[in-house]
């Protein structure tokens, strides 16, 4: 099938930065058309996170659950995507994830966002399900869904080399974000990844994807122009967010390596998981030293693998220097992974550690998700509750190749790992028991990020509570700019909530930018300043917080229409438990919870007893239009 | 009669990762630095006096707006617990205590 896309909006009616029209794909149909989209929704909305929102509750009614051909698969960019900023070549995926079964906001970087703008759209929105495995190619502006089967059964390394070479491109040219077999079975906390190591890992998109048929999308980089509003006033703003994430004295660590310096800092706050969090001190024998940013990185042969634009020392390719797998490429694990792969599932060696990452980004997993998924399994084996017979195999701690059998048992829904497959939470609730009390999951079944929220009680909460199925509020960054304090005691319940109720709405603000967050870690005004600048708006600071809250009040009534409420806001009680050792050792979160929850509701401007957004909240974030449809007038919506 | 001062007492400030680039360190691992105090300092004392100095410490760990508080750069435990828990800024720091100075962890 090829179609060529309708023309976009009139070039002059629109804000700088953007292309104008979004690409729609039915799969079921076989056809894609290009359709533009307003001005004011723009503003409104801006794309990523807020353009994905917005689709979510306007197409996927409550009776569309997450496998169902209508659910929408929004790829979306942002208005920076494309422009000479640094970390502007990501994508945002939203949908109905498979998770949680709710709405889901999940990144990846690389560069599909930039090369998406430079074929002439904003997003692509996907519905229905091909009759058989297809894939989709964007080039300029022609579109075309391609016969897939030969690729089924392919990682998602090999899937981007087997593209690459039917496709003739090669390098940047070519963007290619793929599902990998554990998509392809519908296992539920599957990820689409792309460019060799970037992934939107949470809430089960790549299940999504598998349900359509949809094993990749490939974009090969158009020659359509964007043009910024004010050209020397993006470039000015850019600079300035340069010049602060290399000077910064916390962000400069970001620039430098990344998320690497992760491992040593959080096991100083005992924020590390550790063997399913069993423990919260090193393991015996580890010497942490191995374990600093410097010399994960120097510990192996690298070279820089940076997003669209980008000047940040982040994204590595590394080789393995020794054991069974020397001399392989992969990409050098972020933090989650070091933990995902790693800690989490006492696995000490680096070299062992970085395969299993690669691994699990290759079947193409949430590499939190697996990690509280296989370090639950082998404390289960431990301790008897799932024996060597059923799972078909050893499971030790700390046994990487043990691991990768587990992964790819589960990502071709084999043996034990037809159940696994269905994630912690569910295979858990199934086997019941001992087992099911040292399983970590949230009762909504967004995974928890990569580190022991039993130190970090903000991202429990935020975890527990967000409707984005993953972190909707995030790490703090810079809150003296809110108003809000610069530190919080961590294991004060007020404190924590009112923190993560106070900092709602940046993140949702930058996951629509189409940049990457480790890039937009500057001051909000940096960023108004840049998006301005690259629109021709006069975007103020209190304009992304209204517009972020907006977003998330968007989320919390799609996912209340799906059935999705306030009841499931709880942790699991191996998640909530209170840590025996380490910097975090007797706190205990559980007595605090429903007062913690009370507060962050108070702070949100949510109904307690409902979980709905407010009539004057919806009010006051410009979302007057659904108070009808959330408060029960319209009852054909809910 | 005039007594005699006492005597100072002595805090270990262990300053890890990049953090301690701005003591003189590598950038990794741990370095500690012994910051002799009189008695009854509080941490907020031994904190400013780390921060005379090593200036460039001093400027990552404090708030330029807001001299009297901590900025978000660095995280502060004193005897393995984060500021806050058992101890605040005004809290009374005894001989031999540990302050462990730590960069704010960036996630993902």
């Amino acid at each position: 099938m090829t179609q060529t896309a309708t023309a976009a909006a009139p070039r002059h009616t629109l804000p700088g930065a953007y292309a104008g029209q979004l690409l729609r794909v039915d799969l079921s149909a076989g056809r894609a058309w290009g359709e533009p989209w307003s001005p004011a929704d723009m503003r409104t909305y801006l794309g990523g996170a807020g353009l994905g929102a917005k689709v979510l509750w306007d197409e996927v009614p409550a009776e569309v659950s997450w496998d169902d051909p209508a659910n929408r698969l929004v790829l979306a960019t942002g208005p920076l995507a494309g422009l000479p900023v640094w970390g502007t070549g990501g994508l945002t995926v939203v949908t109905r994830g498979a998770m949680t079964n709710g709405g889901t906001s999940t990144q990846a970087n690389g560069f599909f966002g930039a090369n998406l703008k430079y074929c002439g759209y904003d997003a692509i929105v996907v519905q229905g399900q091909a009759p058989e495995w297809v894939y989709l190619l964007v080039r300029g502006d022609r579109v075309e869904l391609r016969d897939a089967r030969h690729l089924v059964g392919k990682d998602t390394w090999e899937t981007q080399d087997a593209l690459s070479a039917e496709l003739g491109c090669s390098g940047h040219m070519l963007s290619v974000y793929s599902i990998g077999p554990a998509g392809e079975n519908l296992v539920r906390f599957a990820a689409i990844q792309g460019d060799y190591g970037h992934v939107a890992s949470k809430n089960g998109v790549g299940a999504v994807m598998g349900k359509k048929r949809l094993k990749a999308v490939a974009i090969v980089r158009g020659g359509a122009a964007l043009r910024a509003a004010d050209p020397r006033g993006l470039i000015a703003a850019a600079d300035d967010i340069a010049n602060d994430l290399r000077t910064n004295p916390a962000a400069k660590t970001l620039y430098e390596y990344g998320t690497l310096p992760g491992v040593v800092n959080l096991l100083g706050l005992g924020a590390l998981p550790i063997k399913n969090y069993t423990t919260n001190v090193a393991l015996p024998g580890v010497d942490m030293k191995q374990w600093e940013a410097p010399a994960l990185r120097q510990g192996f042969d690298h070279r820089g693998h940076q997003c669209n634009a980008c000047g940040m020392h982040h994204c590595h390719m590394q080789v393995l220097p020794r054991g069974k797998h020397k001399g392989e490429i992969v990409d050098e694990p972020e933090y989650e992974g070091w933990s995902g792969a790693g800690w989490t599932i006492g696995c000490t060696d680096p070299v062992a550690v970085s395969w299993l990452n690669t691994q699990i980004d290759r079947a193409c997993v949430d590499v939190n998700e697996f990690g509280w998924l296989c370090g639950w399994v082998m404390e289960c084996q431990e301790k008897g509750y799932i024996t060597e017979k059923q799972l078909g195999f050893r499971l030790a701690w700390g046994d990487a190749e043990a691991a990768s059998r587990l992964l790819w048992m589960i990502s071709r829904r084999e043996g034990l790992g037809d159940l696994l497959a269905e994630g912690t939470k569910l295979a858990a609730e199934r086997l019941g028991g001992g087992a099911a009390e040292c399983a970590i999951y949230t009762g909504k079944n967004a995974s928890p990020r990569g580190h022991d929220h039993r130190g970090r009680w903000e991202e429990m909460l935020d975890t527990c509570t967000g409707s984005t199925g993953t972190l909707e509020t995030g790490p703090a960054v810079f809150p003296t700019e809110l108003g809000l304090p610069a530190r919080i005691n961590p294991f004060d319940p007020e404190q924590v909530a009112r923190q993560v109720a106070g900092l709602n709405g940046r993140r949702n603000f930058e996951d629509s930018l189409g940049a990457c967050i480790f890039t937009t870690r500057t001051y909000l005004e940096n960023l108004t300043r840049t998006l301005s600048a690259a629109t021709g708006w006069d975007y103020t600071r209190d304009e992304a917080m209204r517009f972020g809250r907006r977003i998330g009040a968007m989320f919390r009534a799609f996912n209340l229409r799906c059935g999705i409420g306030n009841e499931l806001e709880r942790p699991s009680k191996r998640y909530a438990s209170t840590p025996v050792d380490g910097p975090a050792k007797g706190q205990s979160i559980e007595k605090h919870w429903d007062r913690m929850l009370d507060l962050w509701y108070e702070g949100m401007g949510y109904d307690r007893a409902s979980g709905r957004p407010k009539r004057e909240t919806l009010r006051a974030v410009g979302l007057e239009w659904m108070i009808p449809a959330v408060w029960g007038e319209d009852r054909s919506r809910r | 009669m005039r007594t005699a001062p006492a005597q100072p007492i002595t805090i270990h400030v262990e300053v890890l990762s990049w953090v301690n680039r701005f003591v003189g360190g590598p950038g990794t691992g741990q370095v500690t630095v012994e910051e002799a105090v009189p008695p009854g300092s509080s941490v907020r004392a031994v904190l400013r006096a780390m921060s005379d100095r090593f200036p460039e410490l001093g400027r990552a760990l404090w708030d330029p707006t807001r001299p009297r508080e901590l900025g978000d750069n660095i995280e502060v435990l004193v005897n393995n617990a984060v500021l806050g828990v058992t101890h605040d800024l005004d809290s009374e720091v005894l001989d031999g205590e540990r302050i462990t100075l730590l960069g704010q962890y960036m996630g993902g």
